[in-house]
């Protein structure tokens, strides 16, 4: 070898011919995402903020788990070091210069540490969440091209050559090789379609600051509504999906993984991506709960969804759209928009709503209430309270949205605080009363983007109609609908959630609460109001200002656990081995808290469902309502 | 005015204690004439809970001091009624026809609602005449002054209501009413096409001056004189409680019906399977509890009552009874006339799924249950420990009938 | 096989929206199963009944005719033209008098025979019959097999609706159909006098006639009936409350008494 060529090229080829392997694989991989529909993307921008994205955002979820980011720094940063300057060794004054050399040697030997830290997560026994299958040879390929490009390296650095230098470099090229051919369908797959997807991500508005969590609305004109087949998605979802690095954090966060429902949102993604790719090796991570294995066609216009499909409906409708895989996806895939595009199909084309709730969405589309109700009955429960129509008025500081809680006769009881609350701060409030619609919550969660459109459009044309400068809602659900959802609809209002119009009023001196010391309490955050719309410090705040005894559950803020009660699942009722609202009283009761406070018509009903519970369950108002009063 | 005139001289001289210079009288022994006099002490010691160190008491049940002194007997004898004499319209000014299912030759609750709004279509003048397909019983008690009994026709439910078609041409009643149930609203509306006339059906309120009823989704309602043919919901008219009439068979020569040839081939009644029935259209429901542990049992139990299996939502979360068989506000919602909650302590959620049922046996340890509340035949005692007693009891019962045979 | 589904101009009970009625919903359901159904609607707007495309339908023939005109000439001239092997009606249609006689009518114009209120409909054994189970209440069925043509109402306990899917609303069709025959003469306006609808109390069964108020009160409440001759018995012998337990329920007929039955 070293007869016809200097090994200062050979090796820098290799690692040129790595790149040209690697490029070959991800065009191979990129003419899949081109099947995908059109999407419009910045690419100048996301190109430009990528380093930001990754830096920043990225790092942000990674570093939760400590080991990982240690691990993921050293021997990423390590192999695109040693890798770039091998590359670069090509030059002939880079290539002569032993120091040059010894630097190469000490990215390698970087690699390599780091190598050994991703193989202590697998090696002698796998973590649970991880997968299993081509990522076991991860570490292998890792450490073969590390050790061999730092022996390799080292030789060079020392000027030795000889008998071993062919092994060497023999050992770097097999992991080398073996890594960026990886690049397709394997393991080194989430390092080129992360960082496409960091550039081409659906939604930027994450990286932005601001919680860009609403739905995109769906035009109905379209031929197709809702993903049916993995083409129907638009091509940067696909390459989000082929970014999904199988670490597992998704199905440690996932509610109804937790409860042993048919969901793994780790399996939903890589059965989106192995639905997209026939080719794609088996699948070897945790399975659906209870659920079987992916069966069925696979391709870019095969049916996904299905009792003989890869994915059960089960597993779609089993999920609560809570957001907590999002939250938790180093990679930055959208979990939940997957969902509702693939429920958007089934109940816009197939009309294959799960049995239980065909129900509560025809009375929505029908009546503008999942129960039926007689509209002008969400008042009811405010009979003897000063409770103001609008449409009497035309106007009001606040209009107070009661949401489909009302009707239920424990939440009424908080929305009953709530009110005797504002009325004692002296604010102007108002309800729309028999006017108000559902905001179509339920409906867009389940995918019946039709119902909810009309549900908003009717909102909307309805609230243009008042003058009021905020909108107040108890409703978290509600509340993100108004806020984040209507603005497509020409709905553009500020929502207060009323935790937050709370903590402004005791701010304001408005409302004195009094100390209720000896009560513990610990606060569940709302998905849609954690999550969903990043507010967990005012219902925390009202709390303090009453004297609790505030204890945190083990996960709370942006990671705390769903109830169960989003995204329709309670309508849904997919059979699981456990119910989510009992692990989550379970966590709970961990706290040793006496009150669980909520701040959601739906956390209040899942949780006060739970039996045996010990901790009783007070919304924060209601709370701030013994206080004030405590204080007669 | 039927009453008796009470004479209270001679009333209370019948109860005077002939001893001792005052004249003394014992009320209590008061039994003949008006309500028996109540006595609030022994009627708390008959509500006392027994088995219990603290004296408890159980509000629900009233006892009544008689039973508590063994008077019972002499009392329902003393108020056997006279028999009732039979009330006679000889010559009635117009007629009323009732159409009852009749299913069985026995008159329905609800037939017996239609006989009573007849009753008040017909008033004092007119008479009330039964149009029974095969015959009918006690039509009589239920109000009806005629009868008329039409042969059994055969599956075709044309021919049934051509033969009742011509029976009421012949007879020609002012109005006609059928109930509006499954039977009875198809007979209907068979006649009233048959006949050409308007059916004013499912009347929620019968009066001579105006039938009314729901229209468009229960969102209005159409008041409209009494026509010819009405149908009568159920549950909305009373029984008719005067004294009984003479329902006088009445004597018919119809020609034979010439139908042409049914086009029915078979008709062949399948009864429910308690076992594969919905719960929501059950009619006993036996249902378990967190307080069953045995769950095997228990489906022996239901089997053997030929009842329809249930759950509370504990059991079906656990994965002891299927999710279907939930009861409650989250699960099924029943219609049930019985429900038998085996080891149920009856959530919230739990009592609005059987607030529909009209009979509640309850068997749960805890007294203050709020099930044991619900119930009407409330036994405090380990579920658990009645089940293999029912079964005992079922399995002596059904061979003492095997050898009895 | 050809299959027609009557279908009326619904109104939500609650809010009053043109909705498809919930047993021609049904109807749709068991028709979808056969084959492939064509709705039949008479009246004066065909957008009444357009809720129906989304839920299983996938063609409506729509005949125009004024308010409050008779219907059972014209369908009974559509359905002839249409001469289907099936037509399925809910067991009273909304909009027009509201009676659920039309089925009947129309039974009767076309010579075929009714059966009311079925709850599934397959194909019998033989060629051209059909074999239909009514409702008898409570689960329990009546099987009719009747050789076709045949009109069939459908009974609530039939199985639930489809769910409206929107995007195969968009793609169903409404067609107009002329009305073939001169519509009826509009029925002459019966004396109805309508006012909203006043929920009245049901009956208590067992509820005295005569008897004090405060017994009539308890009766209306639900105090009354298996409450107030409830029974309480606090830790009896196992085979006592067996035997208070069986006794009861053959008090309320649920259960059958011990004696054989001569041919059960």
């Amino acid at each position: 070898m070293t007869s016809f060529m200097p090994l200062t090229t050979v090796f820098p080829g290799l690692v040129w011919a790595m790149a040209a392997l690697a490029l070959v694989q991800v065009a191979r991989r990129a003419a899949l995402w081109r099947v995908g529909a059109a999407a419009p993307v910045a690419w100048l921008h996301g190109l430009a903020q990528l380093p930001r994205r990754y830096l920043v955002d990225v790092h942000h979820v990674v570093a939760r788990d400590a080991y990982a980011s240690r691990m993921h720094a050293v021997v990423a940063g390590g192999l695109l070091a040693a890798s770039l300057l091998t590359a670069l060794a090509i030059l002939p004054p880079l290539a002569g210069s032993r120091a040059y050399w010894l630097l190469v040697t000490v990215a390698f030997a970087v690699t390599a540490a780091g190598s050994v830290l991703v193989g202590a997560r697998r090696y002698p026994v796998k973590q649970k969440r991880l997968s299993a299958g081509r990522f076991q040879i991860l570490p292998v390929l890792l450490l073969a091209y590390a050790v061999g490009g730092t022996l390799t390296a080292l030789m060079l650095a020392l000027g030795a050559g000889g008998i071993a230098l062919p092994f060497t470099l023999g050992l770097a090229a097999a992991g080398g090789l073996g890594l960026a051919f990886e690049v397709r369908q394997g393991p080194m797959r989430h390092a080129v379609a992360g960082a496409l997807h960091l550039a081409a991500h659906p939604r930027p508005g994450r990286f932005e600051g601001r919680p860009d969590t609403a739905l995109r609305p769906l035009d109905l004109g379209a031929p197709r509504l809702g993903a049916e087949m993995p083409a129907d998605f638009t091509w940067n979802r696909l390459l989000s999906y082929d970014s999904c690095v199988s670490c597992g954090r998704c199905e440690i966060a996932c509610p109804a993984f937790a409860a042993g429902q048919p969901l793994n949102p780790k399996r939903l993604i890589q059965d989106l991506v192995a639905g997209l790719n026939p080719a794609e090796p088996a699948y070897a991570g945790n399975p659906y709960p209870g659920g079987r294995e992916g069966q069925g066609e696979r391709g870019p216009l095969a049916r996904l969804i299905g009792p003989d499909a890869r994915i059960h409906p089960d597993t779609l409708w089993s999920c609560t759209t809570c957001r907590a895989c999002v939250e938790e996806c180093p990679m930055m895939i959208e979990h939940v928009d997957a969902v509702v595009s693939l429920r958007r199909y089934q109940a816009l084309e197939r009309a294959a709503l799960p049995e239980k709730a065909i129900g509560p969405v025809t009375e929505l589309r029908q009546a503008g209430d999942p129960g039926g109700r007689p509209l002008a009955a969400r008042t009811d429960f405010a009979a003897g309270l000063d409770l103001p129509l609008i449409a009497g008025r035309g106007e009001a500081e606040i209009l107070l949205w009661l949401g489909e809680g009302a009707y239920d006769l424990r939440y009424g009881r908080t929305l009953r605080a709530l009110v005797r609350l504002l009325r004692r701060a002296g604010v102007d409030v108002a309800v729309l009363g028999a006017e108000e619609r559902d905001t179509g919550d339920l409906a867009r969660r389940l995918g019946d983007e039709a119902t909810f459109q009309a549900l908003a459009r009717a909102n909307v044309a309805t609230l243009a109609r008042y003058r009021f400068s905020r909108i107040v809602t108890a409703d978290p659900h509600a509340l993100h609908a108004l806020r984040n959802e209507y603005p497509a609809f020409g709905g553009h209002y500020t929502v207060v959630h009323h935790t937050a119009l709370l903590l402004e009023l005791i701010r304001a001196g408005k409302l004195v609460p009094q100390t209720l010391p000896d009560l513990s309490v610990t606060y569940h955050d709302p998905c849609y109001l954690a999550r969903y719309n990043g507010e967990t410090e005012a219902p925390r705040a009202v709390l303090d200002a009453i004297g609790l005894a505030r204890v945190e559950m083990a996960r709370s803020g942006k990671r705390a656990m769903c109830c169960g009660g989003g995204g329709g699942a309670p309508v849904s009722d997919v059979p699981g081995e456990r119910r989510i609202p009992d692990l989550r009283m379970a966590q709970a009761a961990e706290t040793g808290a006496g009150i669980v406070a909520v701040a959601c018509p739906s956390c209040t009903a899942m949780l006060e469902g739970v039996t045996d519970r010990k901790a009783e369950i007070r919304d924060v108002a209601e709370l701030l309502l013994q206080a004030v009063e405590a204080g007669r | 005015m039927t009453r008796p005139r009470r004479d209270p001289r001679a009333e209370r001289a019948a109860i005077q204690v002939a001893a001792g210079p005052r004249p003394r009288f014992d009320r209590s022994a008061r039994a003949a004439g008006g309500r028996p006099r109540r006595d609030p002490r022994p009627e708390r010691a008959g509500q006392r809970v027994p088995g219990a160190s603290r004296p408890r008491y159980d509000l629900s049940q009233v006892v009544p001091a008689q039973a508590l002194r063994g008077e019972v007997a002499v009392a329902a004898e003393a108020r056997q009624p006279a028999a009732a004499k039979i009330l006679v319209v000889e010559d009635p000014a117009f007629l009323v026809a009732v159409v009852p299912d009749a299913a069985g030759g026995r008159l329905s609750p609800h037939d017996r609602q239609v006989l009573g709004a007849a009753r008040v279509l017909a008033g004092r003048e007119g008479g009330i005449l039964v149009v029974s397909v095969g015959p009918c019983e006690a039509c009589g008690p239920a109000g009806a002054d005629r009868h008329l009994a039409l042969g059994e026709v055969g599956t075709d439910p044309d021919e049934r209501a051509a033969r009742v078609a011509a029976a009421l041409a012949v007879a020609s009643p002012r109005h006609v009413l059928f109930p509006e149930s499954l039977d009875g609203g198809d007979l209907a509306r068979r006649v009233a096409v048959r006949m050409g006339v308007p059916l004013f059906d499912n009347a929620e309120v019968v009066a001579a001056g105006g039938l009314v009823r729901p229209a468009r989704g229960r969102r209005v309602e159409q008041r409209a004189a009494p026509g010819l043919l009405a149908s009568v919901a159920p549950d909305a008219v009373a029984d008719y409680a005067g004294p009984p009439r003479e329902a006088r068979p009445l004597a018919h020569d119809l020609p034979p019906a010439a139908e042409p040839a049914s086009t029915i081939l078979s008709v062949a009644r399948i009864p429910a399977d308690p076992a594969t029935v919905p719960l929501s259209l059950a009619e006993f429901v036996a249902s378990a509890g967190n307080g069953i542990r045995d769950l095997d049992t228990f489906r022996q139990l239901v089997a053997a009552l030929h009842a329809t299996p249930g759950a509370s939502r504990v059991l079906c979360d656990a994965g002891l009874m299927p999710r279907h068989t939930q009861v409650g506000a989250s699960g099924t919602v029943l219609a049930a006339t019985c429900y038998f909650a085996l080891g149920i302590s009856g959530a919230p959620q739990h009592l609005q799924g059987v607030a529909g049922c009209e009979h509640v046996v309850a068997v749960n340890t805890d007294l203050h249950a709020a099930m044991i509340e619900r119930a009407g035949l409330a036994i405090v005692q380990d579920a658990q420990a009645v089940m293999p007693a029912l079964l005992r009891l079922l399995a002596r019962e059904k061979q003492e009938a095997g050898e009895g045979s | 096989m050809r299959i027609a589904v009557l279908l009326s101009a619904g109104r939500h009970p609650v809010s009053g929206a043109a909705v498809l009625p919930r047993l021609e919903a049904q109807a749709i359901r068991i028709a979808a199963g056969l084959g492939t159904p064509v709705g039949l609607h008479a009246g004066p707007d065909a957008a009444a009944v357009a809720d129906a495309l989304g839920q299983g339908l996938s063609r409506i023939a729509h005949v125009a005719l004024p308010e409050g005109a008779d219907p059972v000439p014209v369908l009974a001239a559509s359905l002839r033209a249409m001469a289907p092997d099936l037509v399925l009606a809910g067991r009273r249609g909304q909009g027009g008098d509201e009676s659920g006689i039309v089925p009947y009518a129309l039974a009767a114009a076309l010579g075929l025979p009714l059966i009311a209120d079925v709850v599934a409909v397959a194909p019998g054994e033989a060629a051209g019959t059909l074999r239909l189970d009514q409702s008898l209440g409570r689960g329990a069925l009546r099987r009719v097999v009747v050789r076709g043509p045949v009109v069939a109402t459908v009974h609530p306990d039939a199985p639930a609706p489809l769910a409206y899917a929107f995007g195969q609303a968009r793609r169903g069709v409404i067609e107009p159909v002329a009305a073939i025959v001169p519509a009826g003469p509009a029925a002459a306006p019966a004396a109805v006098e309508e006012r909203p609808y006043r929920r009245r109390p049901k009956l208590v069964k067992g509820a005295p006639t005569g008897g004090s108020a405060a017994e009539r009160l308890k009766a209306a409440t639900g105090e009354a009936g298996a409450a107030a001759s409830g029974r309480l018995l606090v830790d009896p012998d196992p085979d006592e409350a067996a035997r208070e337990i069986l006794a009861y329920l053959r008090g309320i007929g649920v259960l059958a008494p011990p004696s054989p039955r001569p041919n059960p």
